[in-house]
């Protein structure tokens, strides 16, 4: 009877505890993921938190295996539960496999593929880079994303943005300390300032291309538009925000955007906003030392005009309206044609207008009378 | 100073005589033909370099080894263009060497009146159109525009050519200044030529004296009274046909 009565209250205590193991879920589980991945980091760096922790590599390098705890907290990835294993993927547990890689380089090259995983975008870009190039024609130094985001340190890459030319300054250390001294690395450095461009900018990110290429060339008094055409970003420094139209109309500017529109690729060397100005070491116009100061720019010019004598810069109209004082002549043809072609025009057009008038109705009277 | 040239008419039997009278000289119809040919030629290899953005430039232009020999075509002409001017300039100066350069051309008050008489005919002012003589003021008009049209277009042309030589002796301000004038001159010329010269020759009446050298009796009557008048009344004795002073 007991038994019976149990029976048939059976599936109702099944649904009970179901239900209560099913809610019990709902506040359970996050809370242990949470403990199981920092059980997994922490798991790691019960060894890895020695700071005499290493070993040799086959080529006599000797490869640090201490992991900073600190770094890791600090960096983007530990404090969003993206742990140890998401990018050592064949490590599972201890004894780990053998270390295979010849040096240190070869196992940074072959880590940082990991990255694929969850940004796939970028490290699709990286590849079409000129960085990918180089490393594919055998120079393994090529940086690849740890080299510039870092690995267990890894933080947001923009954060403070400073950081950026520095980074990239690693390498190509020469240009980093022209760039320094240039009007817009000295405002980063000495300003901050958010406007001037970084590396970045003008090279692209990920897919940083080659820029001694004619493309690059022909394509870059728009780059220096996307900034020097900004009224109000050059408004707040008083700067022009015609120079590049201004450009455009020049001898110059037009054959350049002739060979942008229809032969980017064929060489061709009418001059573009760096040719003049300098590339990382452009400085103010006012300043001694900048290439397109008035007592520097003759030499500038003569670099593709050699042989010029001290007039030929009076010659380049500038980044300037034309205005009587600074072009005289240009404004006087101005002046004058802005008269003499519609007065020519209307002249010609209004006497030709009223003969064929005077022909028509001489003509019809004749035929009428 | 007349002659007469013999054309064929509808009847086969009779002959029908038309009296002619030359106005160009063998030289003077070869000038204008080096010059329209010139004026051409520069014109269309020049357009499309000044419109380098535009389609149908474009599809002239299609390669810079094009846009070069295009450049290379115009230079060449050009020099042509100089040669025919100098030769021009140098038949007048040996003319008033020899005190033998016709007045015809140079413009006069008389013009002045003519155009004005002639504005009034063309707003019904006046019933009769003025009377010209060998060259109206509308032909002098051409003449001297496209003069001093030419003067321009050679010399801001040679500026634009040799700019670095130009700076030697000038400012270097007036390269700019060549570039606008050039290309703005050569769209005012073509604007004159276009609607005044061609409704001229053309349109008003198919003038071809420039090819064949002579005008009818009838378009002499119409179009040159004075200069026919003079020549019928009081014929010349003096056989001097000179190039210039027919």
């Amino acid at each position: 009877m007991l038994i019976h009565n149990f029976e048939k209250k059976l599936p109702g205590v099944f649904l009970v505890i179901g239900f209560l193991l099913l809610l019990s879920l709902l506040f359970f589980i996050p809370t242990q993921a949470k403990d199981l991945a920092q059980e997994t980091e922490q798991y790691c760096l019960s060894c890895h938190s020695n700071p005499d922790l290493e070993t040799t590599l086959p080529s006599g390098e000797t490869l640090s295996l201490y992991i900073s705890p600190e770094q890791l907290t600090d960096s983007v990835h530990s404090p969003n539960g993206i742990e140890c294993e998401a990018c050592h993927t064949n490590i599972t547990t201890y004894p780990h496999p053998a270390i295979e890689y010849q040096n240190v380089r070869e196992l940074s090259r072959s880590y940082y593929v990991a990255c694929q995983k969850c940004h796939p975008d970028n490290y699709t870009k990286t590849l079409d880079s000129m960085h990918a190039q180089v490393a594919e024609a055998g120079n393994l130094d090529a940086p690849v994303c740890t080299d510039c985001h870092g690995a267990h340190d890894v933080k947001s890459p923009a954060e403070p943005r400073t950081l950026i030319p520095s980074t990239c300054g690693n390498c190509h250390t020469e240009e980093f300390s022209i760039y320094q001294s240039s009007v817009h690395g000295n405002a980063l450095v000495q300003e901050s300032n958010p406007d001037v461009p970084v590396c970045t900018t003008c090279h692209g990110v990920h897919n940083i291309q080659d820029p001694r290429t004619q493309q690059f060339r022909v394509d870059e008094p728009d780059l220096c538009a996307g900034c020097h055409a900004d009224q109000e970003m050059m408004g707040k420094y008083g700067l022009s925000a015609d120079v590049y139209n201004l450009y455009s109309l020049s001898w110059h500017g037009v054959d350049v955007s002739v060979y942008d529109a229809r032969w980017p690729t064929i060489q061709h060397n009418s001059a573009v906003c760096t040719d003049c100005h300098g590339i990382h070491d452009i400085l103010n116009p006012y300043d001694p030392n900048s290439s397109v100061n008035p007592d520097n720019l003759l030499e500038t010019c003569q670099k593709c005009h050699p042989g010029v004598g001290p007039n030929w810069t009076g010659a380049w109209t500038g980044h300037y309206e034309v205005s009587l004082e600074r072009t005289p002549f240009l404004y006087y043809v101005d002046w004058f044609y802005s008269i003499f072609t519609p007065l020519i025009l209307w002249t010609c057009c209004i006497y030709v207008a009223l003969q064929i008038i005077r022909i028509i109705v001489a003509r019809a009277r004749r035929s009428l009378r | 100073m007349s002659q007469l040239k013999s054309t064929p008419s509808s009847s086969p039997t009779q002959v029908k005589l038309v009296k002619t009278f030359p106005r160009f000289s063998v030289s003077q119809r070869w000038e204008h033909a080096v010059l329209l040919i010139c004026i051409a030629i520069l014109l269309l290899t020049g357009l499309p370099q000044k419109y380098a953005a535009s389609a149908w430039s474009q599809t002239i232009i299609s390669s810079p080894e094009r846009l070069a020999m295009i450049q290379d075509i115009h230079h060449i002409t050009a020099l042509v263009l100089t040669a025919l001017v100098i030769y021009h300039l140098g038949k007048a100066c040996y003319l008033i060497t020899r005190r033998k350069l016709p007045g015809d051309m140079l413009p006069t008050v008389q013009d002045i009146k003519d155009a004005w008489n002639m504005m009034l005919y063309l707003i019904y002012i006046k019933k009769q159109k003025p009377t010209f003589g060998k060259y109206n003021f509308e032909q002098k008009v051409t003449y001297w525009f496209l003069f001093f049209s030419i003067g321009i277009m050679i010399i801001s042309g040679y500026v634009m050519w040799f700019p670095e030589t130009i700076t030697r002796l000038l400012p270097g301000g007036v390269i700019p200044a060549a570039i606008m004038a050039h290309s703005t001159e050569a769209i005012a010329t073509a604007i004159f030529i276009v609607l005044w010269h061609f409704y001229h020759v053309h349109l008003e009446r198919l003038n071809l004296s420039i090819f064949s050298g002579w005008l009818t009796e009838e378009d002499m009557q119409s179009y040159h009274a004075l200069e026919y008048e003079q020549l019928t009344q009081e014929p010349r004795t003096h056989q001097d046909s000179g190039e210039i002073s027919t």
